[in-house]
């Protein structure tokens, strides 16, 4: 009797199991057949140029990893879009900013990563971290790649040939917002020096409001207080980007550097970032400082339409920029490196990711990025139309001094953002001093040297 | 025992090569990868000696924090759970009303996904508009309103707290489960010599349940040697590297492309947990009673 339940339930379940499958195809059919008829009711209304892209409607689905930060409402819709037009669905995958680059490195590093991936550019980086050459699809092809800003696409080009596409603005600089309405309120000046700068932190904290907005628990924003003083650095110590990249010294021994942090460390000893910098999430900079609770904050200029959209009495023309002025910086910091889309070599769907990248990159839809994401004033394409208010012009003509970022002119800085995020929180913790940030940073450096096969640190 | 009644050994090879082939062949080569260069920059891989355990145990570097707080998540919530766990169990097997209702409530986080219960706590922890800190304010204990996940001192107690959270309910039943196989003679003898509750759970309960305090004891240790997850949603290891533990250092060599001190972080894991679960195996059967 046993033995019968057993050839039963057995039989039960292999019948059971081919259902399912039967169901399946017939369910993969039917939709099939339903979209054949679809198919075929658009393409009778529809011009000789619809029928074509009908005819290349796919049903396909792609998926695109990013970081939380890199992901626009308007791009989504933007992937609607483009599903209606071709049938590609496309999958985001959104990651919390923080653990962003150690997923992708380890999907990478794992060989299962999504079809398009989001990472930040850099001729070094894209060589020495996402290895380009073997983790991405060549673009160079493309129609759209020749659009790029020459400036931009060289950040993401290796031997000549393209290997991402920009996802964001890069005009912008990352420089301090500030709230104009309290300035005037309070008699307060753009501070030029690191001195000046403290006392309208200090002149701030005393009417009881908190003078920076910073977020440290998203492990990235804290950090462009220091990187982004790459060309200070420089102008303090001539010779210093050269002589780190041919590692003939070092940032433990650049005494600006040093200045740098141990700034930084002064502004949180003295209450000036407030109490909750530890727990703070940039995607709540706008919603806060809109507020009024908070009268700075690191930010692109595209910040002030941000705290606009907000909905609150603080308009984007409320909402001036300085530099940041650590070691009495007046240098205008630059970076034709951003956050980029590229295509995974391994990807089942190259053509479909493709196809996602030349949409995205039509002039229209481009323009309806720039014009429905507020912190975009315009993108690195040629034929797009930027919105620059007179505020952010101004800002922009107030430095007429340039200069390049550290990230984007030293090697091996980029890819250790987030590490150096981790010492520098340790650093504002009181756990580690300025000097050991500074050591574990040329450790890292030379780490990534070492399994790079740097020639100069052979040896 | 008659031999034609018993099983042949051939009939364990299935298993064994199985077990072989997925489980001690890659750990083998896991460790043997240990003693070499091999890194996601470099298709050829060198061997290296003992550089990279040199590393490992450098106090220039981060590892020894990160196994020392290990080691304190071990040690601490290995003891919470067991000692809240067993205090549960004896409470949930007496007689009263809604018994399952109760056992099910307190098992319920066991079966909740980790990344959930981090993110759900992640927002009840949240300094500034987290439940615990509204609920503190608001009952007028302002000054016990901390800075849960976010400050270097107490951060990795949050996170072991959310951990004990967690995982007393499952050794709560593995507890009950020991406590119920106790035959209820002894109790009903005991209570006839006048025994108090505490004699009886002293004398009774703990003695006849010491095997199933070593099996939950070695599930907890070693639990707590692997941590990964709970770390990972509640702090990626932060503040600083005040959260750090062994695996999420293995996770981020293995993404900074460093695979072989991350394999080598993990080789030296793997060796302490077969000492430690062995060692403490023998220690805790030792002195079980048998029934």
């Amino acid at each position: 009797m046993k033995r019968f339940f057993m050839v039963v339930l057995a039989a039960a379940m292999l019948a059971s199991s081919v259902a399912c499958a039967q169901t399946t195809a017939a369910t993969t059919k039917a939709a099939a057949t339903d979209a054949a008829t679809t198919d075929a009711a658009t393409t009778k209304a529809a011009e000789t140029e619809a029928e074509a892209t009908e005819a290349v409607k796919q049903d396909i689905t792609i998926t695109y990893m990013v970081s939380q930060d890199w992901l626009q409402d308007a791009e989504i819709e933007l992937g609607a879009k483009f599903a209606e037009e071709t049938g590609i669905k496309v999958d985001y995958q959104v990651i919390p900013s923080d653990q962003y680059t150690n997923l992708l490195s380890t999907k990478i590093n794992a060989g299962e990563c999504a079809d398009i991936y989001g990472s930040q550019g850099g001729q070094f980086d894209i060589v020495s971290q996402l290895n380009v050459v073997k983790n991405a699809v060549d673009l160079s092809g493309e129609a759209w790649s020749s659009t790029v800003d020459p400036l931009a696409a060289a950040e993401l080009s290796v031997d000549g040939k393209l290997y991402g596409q920009p996802l964001g603005d890069l005009s912008s600089a990352w420089a301090i917002a500030y709230n104009t309405k309290i300035f005037a309120a309070n008699n307060l000046e753009i501070p030029t020096t690191f001195a000046e700068f403290m006392a309208v932190c200090e002149a701030i904290k005393g009417v009881g409001i908190t003078p920076v907005y910073e977020c440290v628990s998203d492990g990235w924003h804290h950090v462009l207080w220091f990187p982004e003083m790459g060309a200070a650095f420089e102008a303090g110590e001539p010779g210093l980007i050269d002589n780190l990249n041919s590692n003939k010294t070092t940032f433990a021994s650049s005494p600006v550097m040093k200045q740098s942090l141990d700034q930084i460390k002064e502004m949180v000893d003295n209450g000036y970032w407030g109490e909750d910098y530890m727990s703070n999430a940039y995607a709540d900079a706008a919603k806060n400082f809109a507020g009024g609770e908070y009268a700075m904050v690191v930010a692109n200029q595209g910040f002030g339409a941000e705290v606009e959209a907000v909905g609150g009495e603080l308009k984007a023309s409320d909402v001036g920029y300085f530099v940041i002025p650590l070691v009495d910086n007046q240098i205008l910091n630059v970076n034709p490196v951003g956050p980029s889309r590229f295509i995974y070599s391994g990807s089942e769907n190259i053509d479909a990711a493709k196809q996602y990248l030349a949409y995205i990159a039509q002039p229209e839809n481009l323009q309806y990025l720039i014009d429905n994401v507020s912190k975009y004033n315009t993108l690195p394409f040629s034929g797009v139309q930027d919105k620059y208010s007179d505020i952010i012009k101004t800002f922009y003509s107030t430095y007429t001094e340039h200069g390049t970022v550290l990230q984007t002119t030293v090697k091996y800085v980029n890819p250790q953002w987030m590490e150096i995020g981790k010492e520098m929180t340790a650093m504002i913790l009181g756990d580690e001093s300025s000097d050991d940030v500074l050591k574990n940073i040329d450790k890292n450096r030379a780490d990534q040297a070492a399994a790079a096969k740097d020639e100069n640190w052979a040896g | 025992m008659n031999e034609r009644k018993s099983y042949p050994m051939y009939f364990v090879f299935g298993a064994l090569i199985l077990y072989v082939v997925l489980c001690v062949i890659p750990g083998v080569i896991g460790v043997g990868y240990s003693f070499t260069d091999w890194s996601s920059y470099s298709d050829t891989i060198n061997f290296v000696g003992l550089d990279n355990f040199a590393t490992v145990f450098s106090p220039e570097e981060n590892y020894l924090r990160y196994l020392s707080n290990t080691m304190i998540f071990t040690v601490f919530t290995t003891f919470c759970k067991s000692i809240i766990g067993l205090a549960l169990a004896v409470l949930l097997t007496k007689k009263i009303k809604g018994l399952n209702i109760h056992r099910a409530i307190m098992y319920m986080p066991a079966v909740l996904s980790t990344l959930i219960v981090g993110m759900i706590f992640k927002s009840i922890l949240n300094p500034q508009s987290g439940l615990l800190n509204a609920f503190l304010r608001s009952a007028g204990l302002g000054s016990l309103a901390l800075k849960w996940l976010t400050d270097s001192k107490i951060a990795f107690w949050s996170v072991m707290f959310v951990d004990i959270w967690k995982g007393i309910g499952y050794i709560m039943t593995i507890f009950i489960a020991g406590i119920m196989a106790i035959s209820p003679v002894y109790y009903e003898a005991a209570e006839i010599d006048g025994a108090t509750s505490w004699q009886r759970f002293k004398s009774i309960t703990m003695p006849l349940l010491m095997p199933t305090v070593a099996v939950t004891t070695v599930l907890n240790v070693l639990y707590g040697l692997k941590v990964f997850d709970i770390v990972y949603a509640l702090t990626n290891g932060g503040p600083g590297y005040a959260t750090e533990v062994l695996y999420t250092g293995v996770y981020k060599e293995f993404s900074k492309g460093r695979y072989a001190v991350g394999t080598t972080l993990s080789s030296v894991m793997f060796i302490f947990m077969i000492i430690v679960g062995f060692f403490m195996i023998r220690m805790m059967t030792k002195e079980e009673v048998e029934e």
